[in-house]
Parts: C-alpha cells; sequence; structure tokens
C-alpha cells in the first residue's frame, strides 16, 4: 500500500487506518440505517443511528490517542484527526436527523425528496469509503472528488426544491414547524460534511506526496 | 448502473392552456430547463417543453411569448422508459431519437426524468466507483 510504501508504518498506523476504516464502514452503515427508517417507515432504525454516533465516538478518540501516541509523521498528524472529528461531524449531523425524523409529522408531499436526500447520502458515504481507500493505494482522488461534489450539487438542488415546498406548508403548531425545519436543514446538511471530508482526504493525499 | 439511481425525481410540470411567458417564468425561477405539460383530459395525457423550444419557436420568431399557448410548441408523446433500463439504453434512446430528455415511468405514473447532463455525471460516478462505462 502507498502508507506502507513511504512511512514504512508499523502496527500503531495500522491501528489507526483499520479505525478509520471501521469509523467509515460505521458511518456508511449509519446512513443506511437512516435511509432504511424513512424508505420502511421504521423508527427502530433510527434508534439504531443514535447508537451509531455513540460508536462512531468511541473510535474517534481511539484514531486521535493513537495518532498523537506517535502514528505517522507530526506534520500529517492534525491532518488526520481533523478527518476523523470532520467524520464525526457527519455523525453528529446524521444523529440529529434520526432524532428529529423520530418526531417530525412529516408531510406525504415531501417523503419521496427527503427519502431522495437520504438516499443519496448513502452513497455519497461510500464514495468517502472508496476515496480512503483509493488514497491508502496511492491513487489520484480527482474522480473521486468529483463524484462526492456531483451529489452534493444533487442534494443541494433537492434542497432548494424541499424548501421552496416547506413554506407552503401551514404551521398550526411552532414546535411542529421548528422540529420540520429541523429535520430538514440537518438531513440536507449531512451531505456539507461530507463534502468537508473528501476535501480534507485530498489535503491528506496531497501533503503526503508532497 | 439504472437509471433510477441518477434520475431527477421532482418533476415540474405546467397545464398546457397556459402561456409560454408562464414557462419561461417557471423555468427561470425553479432553474430548470424543461417542464412536462399536462393537456386537459386524461390524466396520462403529457408533453414537455423545453428551453430550446421557447428560445427557437418564439423568441427567436420575435413572437411575444404571453400571445403563444405552451399547447402549440410542447413536444408530445413524451418518450418513456422504464426504471430498469441502464444508462447505455438510455443514451441509445435518446441518441436514436434525437432527445435530450426521457421519463422514467411506472405503468402510467411519472416517476422521474433523465437528460444528458444526468448521464454524463453519472458516467463520472461509476468511472469514480471502478464501474465499466460504456
Amino acid at each position: 500500500m502507498f502508507l506502507k510504501k513511504i512511512f514504512d508504518y508499523g502496527k500503531q498506523e495500522e491501528r489507526v487506518i483499520e479505525n478509520i476504516k471501521r469509523h467509515l464502514e460505521l458511518l456508511c452503515n449509519a446512513c443506511g440505517f437512516f435511509h432504511g427508517a424513512m424508505e420502511k417507515k421504521d423508527k427502530h432504525l433510527a434508534r439504531e443511528v443514535v447508537d451509531s454516533e455513540r460508536e462512531g465516538d468511541t473510535i474517534r478518540r481511539e484514531i486521535i490517542s493513537n495518532v498523537y501516541a506517535g502514528a505517522f509523521l507530526p506534520y500529517l498528524r492534525p491532518d488526520l484527526c481533523r478527518f476523523a472529528e470532520i467524520v464525526d461531524r457527519v455523525f453528529d449531523s446524521l444523529q440529529e436527523t434520526a432524532l428529529n425524523y423520530l418526531e417530525v409529522k412529516l408531510p406525504e408531499h415531501l417523503r419521496d425528496e427527503c427519502l431522495r436526500v437520504a438516499f443519496l447520502n448513502t452513497r455519497m458515504c461510500e464514495m468517502l469509503s472508496i476515496s480512503f481507500d483509493a488514497m491508502l493505494n496511492g491513487e489520484d482522488l480527482r474522480e473521486k472528488a468529483l463524484a462526492i461534489r456531483i451529489y452534493e450539487k444533487k442534494i443541494d438542488d433537492l434542497k432548494f426544491s424541499i424548501v421552496k415546498d416547506l413554506r407552503q406548508i401551514p404551521v398550526d403548531d411552532f414546535w411542529q414547524g421548528r422540529i420540520l425545519a429541523d429535520f430538514v436543514s440537518s438531513l440536507t446538511n449531512i451531505s456539507d460534511n461530507i463534502e468537508d471530508a473528501g476535501d480534507q482526504l485530498q489535503i491528506i493525499n496531497v501533503s503526503m506526496k508532497s | 448502473m439504472k437509471i433510477d439511481e441518477f434520475m431527477t425525481t421532482k418533476i415540474a410540470s405546467i397545464d398546457a392552456d397556459l402561456s409560454a411567458y408562464d414557462a419561461i417564468e417557471k423555468m427561470v425561477d425553479r432553474r430548470i430547463r424543461s417542464l412536462l405539460v399536462k393537456f386537459k383530459g386524461k390524466d396520462n395525457d403529457h408533453g414537455v417543453i423545453t428551453a430550446r423550444d421557447i428560445v427557437f419557436k418564439v423568441l427567436a420568431k420575435g413572437i411575444n411569448p404571453t400571445d403563444i399557448k405552451v399547447s402549440s410548441i410542447a413536444a408530445r408523446p413524451i418518450v418513456c422508459v422504464n426504471r430498469d433500463v441502464t444508462l447505455t439504453e438510455v443514451s441509445a434512446l435518446m441518441e436514436k431519437s434525437h432527445i435530450a430528455r426521457v421519463f422514467v415511468c411506472e405503468g402510467e405514473k411519472i416517476i422521474g426524468v433523465v437528460s444528458l447532463l444526468d448521464i454524463m455525471t453519472s458516467s463520472l460516478i461509476m468511472r469514480a466507483r471502478g464501474e465499466n462505462v460504456p
């Protein structure tokens, strides 16, 4: 592997890499749980997202402590930690969305578009994971980064349309309206954070090669 | 990759009796390049109007867009495919029919639309995933 070639990494580095992979895999699963929760209207699956977020927190702590215990060259450490923190931000926005979903009264005509966003979020996560593997193999991330940006643009377009429809919905109760607005906002925020994580991978990739 | 993954599911529509000006307003407002046209009568009687139709058939001819109805410039009938067709099949259909978008239908219900840009973007995604790109 590319990293191995450059740093001749040992057990600590291996542990960090494995944990980052686990972190990303867990994120993809959590996105899948949320998509399933919306598709099957299964609130139990939405609660799985909350459990995944907690597990993700633990993995992030492990990554950061392993990195600062001496894994990788010092100049790479802040970037690797930042990547783990951004992935954690994705977990946070996913959890917020899941918690809002448990409370929200989602109008039927908005459901299809929100479901589409949840599906695209899952695809974006997969692409992030593919990008990480590609980086480990020393591949160019240009195509992967572009794919992530394409997904993000698609979600942005959907957000534009959902928000437009949202304004037409009569709200009788303040909290009902607030939760619906928060739900849409957090759901569409997930992709922004995934895009940031993709950008951070690019930074790591470039700094490893320079 | 199946087309239902990259189709656009939000389809903006317009009544056939409205004017080309109404169509322009809707397209500009929603930042889109085509509208599904709904004709009165049967539920599944549809056409399509594009930015190209408006520019070439109305504006380029110096016609006031408020004086012309959508029904007189819309293309009809629409071209439909089912959700299981592949990217290659849709591209071939577009090339053969000289069209820039096809609708994705489930029975008589329209569930999405695929444009040339959707095909290009999905080909990039397929490359990034390491899948075979036609």
